[in-house]
This record gives C-alpha cells, structure tokens and sequence, in this order.
C-alpha cells in the first residue's frame, strides 16, 4: 500500500497490525504446546502455557490501546478503519483461544496425575483441524484475503462433526472404563478444541470485512452454499 | 419554475418535489478562458438531503457549486461550455435564465459569515425587502421564523436591532444562514461553512444543517472530512475536474470503490 502523507500514521498501523500477528503466533503457539503438554503427559509445558497467558493478555490490552490512540490521532476511514476495528476483534478471539489453551493445559496437568489414557489420541485430528482453521484465519488476516477468510465457515463444520462424535464416544466411555472424570475432562478439552474452531472463523469472517468491507456474520446464505475454495 | 425574466408570482415556496432531483448535472464541461476545470460531470442532487462535495484544492468542486446559483458568471471568461444543470425543469446554465431569480431559489453561504454592517433583523429583512416586501408584519414574521430555523432565535430575540457584527462568529455564520433562508430557497449551498469556526461553533452549524434538510436540499463544500461523514447523505469526491465517485457517504468512507477515493480519504493522496 502506498505510504500515508502522515508517517507517525504508517508507524501506528503497522504497530498495530504487527501486535495483532504477534498475539496470533503466541496464541497458536500456547495451543500448540498444551496439546503437546496433554499428548505427551509433560507437566512442566502446562504450567508454561498458563504462565505465559499473561503475556497474550497484556497483548490484547495493548492492541486495544493502540487501535483508541488511532481512532483517536487519526479519524482513519476505508481500509484503514476496518484495519483498525477489526484488529480489536481478532484480538479479542485471539486471547480467548489462550485461555482455552490454558483450560486445556490445566486439564492437561490434572491427566499427568492419573494413568495413561490412551484414549488420548483420538483428539489428534480434531487439534489437526483446529489449529489448521487458525492458521489459515491469521492468514486471511495477513495477507487480506477474503476468499480464505470466508472458507473457514464451511471447514468449522467438520470440526463440529468430530466434536460430536467424540462427545459422544468419550461420554459412552464415562460409564463402561470406570475412569469418569478423566473422560470428562477430554469431553471438556474436545469442548475447547471446537470453540477455537468457531473463533478462528470469527476471525475469518473479519478478514473478509477487513479484505472486501463484507459483513458475513450470520448469513443465512452461507448455511445452505458453502464457498468453493481452490487449493 | 425558473424563467427567463424575473416574475415573483412564479415563484413556488415549497421545497422541490421527491421523485426528480433538485438539482440534475448533465455532462458538464466548464471552463475560465481555455482551461477546462470540469469535465464531463454528471449527477443528480436529491431533494431533501445534504451532499457534500470533497476533493484536493482546484478539483473544481467549489466551481460547480458557484455553478449552481451562477455565481461564477462574476468571473470574466468563466462559463459552462457543455452540457445542462436543471433545477426546477430549467437549465440555468443558459445564459437567459436571470441569475437573480435563481438566487432566489438557490441561497448561498460563504466560507467566512458576511453580515451586513446593519442590525440583526436588517440582515435577515434584507431579502425579503430587496423582492419588495414592506409589510411589517410579514417582514416580522420572515425574520423570526428565518432565526428560529438558524437556531439563534433564542440567542438573538432581545437584541434584534443590535449590530450583526457585534455576534460571534458562530453566530454571525448562523445569521448568515437565517439571511438565506429568509427568500425561502428550496437549495441552499454552504462553501467550507465551517472553516472559520471553532469546535463549539462548528457543532451548532452541522446540528443545523441536519435540522435543515427537512426543508432545503443543501449542497456542501468541505474540506474537513469528518464533517462530511457527520451531516451528508451522499458525497462525491472531485479529482482534477473530474467527478471520481458519488456514493452514499457511509458507503465511501468505508469502502469506496475508486482507488483514488480511497488513497484521497486515507491521505495517501501523492
């Protein structure tokens, strides 16, 4: 994009922007190493992912102050002020995704101190899928791309698919194995898993408002037509 | 209906009907001597809502506002070359439309508020007055229901023969604005209205405009951006005599759709 006559202007949206994306890599990253930390049973990385929580929190603080002093300096319009707005959104989705990284790490350590439940792993594609809605969410934020943004809606429905059948299979298991409160725990981790689903295509969606000014948030439209995404 | 000559019987007091715009551009091309400062423009002006014209300095959006009431026949050599501007069913682009009956119709306020070095109510009087009315009783009745719409009737009522210039500048902009509804115009068009005013003024001037449309069409040149997204229906962004875009405001502020528009508006203009 061509530079703003204001330079402080290009200062402060690029800062914006980039907090945003740095926000998204911890927030994927605590995900990523609290499934790690319940895979592989390792206490010490669940207690790192809920001590490095504060540090998405402050980011969501510090986006939202920057995104007001804009607002504020500049009045920005257009493609700036869906920047601006939907930076404070996706932030907020962002630090949610975290604390859902630290429920699933807290659950994650209280797992450590039980027997190995091989049952585990049947959380494997369901992660897989979530963290893949996530990183193609930022991705559609980054780059702006409304095509992406917008295929994430049709995707999260085979994430909710899994999480029903493994609802429902964790809690047929509660009775039978005699282990309850352990497949009640992965009912809840399963239970995060697919809200970070549902935020990765808010995060979607507002991308495509940033991308093209679309609002799609409850489009009875996408219900019945799914986009067609190439690649 | 606009004519040739000037005839006050034929003057309508109600504003312009809904359904044809109060004003039409047609293709017009204007030029001073030789050089082309409009080109090919094309728009219609609704009645009964505010339309602000933006643009970089010498777009030539403040020449087809001064076009609309003929004010830049003061201009020697200035003249529309091409194409028509209706109001009322007239093209009063054509040189044998009376510029001031049509003054009459179109009201004008400037950039900087130029009351008369008379009292308040001879400001406002003067109009009516200059079309010959001598009634005092209608005159009394123009004045008070002219500042009443200015929202300075309140301000003003017990100093009407006081001295225009001894108000404030807010005020003096608004009383300029009462002085131009008093002929009863159906369009009123405000030239960077609020350039000279500060915040609290400015305020009280677009908290006017909004309360004006009810009754005027008002075309409005701006250079202040936020202003046009807080008191313009539709806004048409002019680049080196060109009409870019003409949209609904909100639709250009947040997603126009020329490239131009969008680098103007986000100041990447270069």
């Amino acid at each position: 994009m061509q530079h703003h006559i204001l330079k402080d202007f290009d200062q402060a949206m690029n800062t914006l922007r980039g907090e945003v994306l740095t926000m998204a890599g911890l927030a994927r990253v605590n995900l990523e190493r609290a499934m790690q930390a319940l895979f592989e049973r390792n206490l010490e990385l669940a207690n790192a992912v809920i001590a490095d929580d504060n540090e998405v929190d402050e980011l969501e603080r510090r986006v939202d102050q920057l995104g007001m002093d804009v607002l504020v300096r500049f009045h920005p319009v257009a493609s700036d002020l869906r920047l601006v707005v939907t930076a404070m959104k996706i932030s907020m989705n962002l630090e949610r995704i975290s604390d859902h990284a630290v429920n699933i790490s807290k659950r994650a350590r209280k797992l450590c101190a039980t027997p190995v439940l091989p049952d585990v792993n049947l959380l494997e594609p369901l992660y897989t899928l979530a963290d893949h809605l996530l990183r193609d969410a930022i991705s559609a934020f980054s780059d702006r791309n409304a095509v992406l943004g917008e295929s994430l809606h049709a995707r999260d429905k085979e994430l909710d698919r899994l999480h029903r059948d493994a609802t429902a299979t964790f809690g047929s298991r509660i009775e039978e194995s005699g282990r309850s409160e352990e497949y009640l725990h992965l009912i809840l981790i399963v239970r995060s898993l697919e809200r970070v689903g549902d935020m990765a295509t808010n995060i979607g969606e507002n991308a495509v408002f940033l991308d093209v000014a679309r609002d799609i948030r409850h489009d009875p439209a996408r219900k019945t037509k799914p986009p067609v995404v190439e690649g | 209906m606009i004519s040739a000559s000037p005839d006050p019987s034929a003057v309508s007091d109600a504003p312009g009907s809904h359904g044809i715009p109060a004003i039409q551009v047609r293709g017009v091309d204007f030029c001073y001597g030789s050089h082309k400062v409009l080109k090919d423009i094309t728009l219609d002006v609704p009645n009964n809502e505010v339309v602000a014209f933006i643009g970089p300095s010498g777009c030539g959006k403040t020449t087809l506002l001064r076009c609309f009431n003929r004010m830049c026949d003061l201009v020697p050599d200035a003249r529309v070359t091409k194409g028509e501007i209706i109001i009322e069913g007239a093209n009063i682009a054509d040189r044998s439309i009376d510029p001031v009956q049509l003054r009459r119709h179109v009201g004008m306020v400037f950039q900087k508020s130029n009351p008369f070095p008379r009292s308040i109510y001879d400001n406002v009087a003067y109009g009516p007055r200059t079309l010959g009315e001598k009634r005092q009783t209608v005159l009394d009745e123009v004045v008070e229901r002219s500042l009443r719409r200015a929202a300075l009737w309140d301000e003003v009522k017990d100093r009407l023969q006081d001295m225009a210039t001894g108000l404030s500048g807010g005020q003096q902009q608004r009383l300029c604005i009462a002085r131009t509804m008093a002929v009863d115009p159906e369009i009123i068009l405000m030239d960077e209205p609020c350039s000279a005013l500060d915040p609290i003024a400015t305020a009280y001037v677009e908290d006017l405009i909004l309360e004006l449309k009810e009754h005027y069409t008002i075309v409005i040149v701006t250079h202040n951006m936020q202003q046009a997204t807080r008191v313009s229906d539709r806004t048409a962004f002019f680049y080196l005599g060109e009409l870019v875009e003409y949209s609904g405001t909100r639709q250009m502020f947040e997603n126009p759709t020329d490239k131009r528009t969008e680098d103007y508006l986000t100041g990447r203009f270069g």
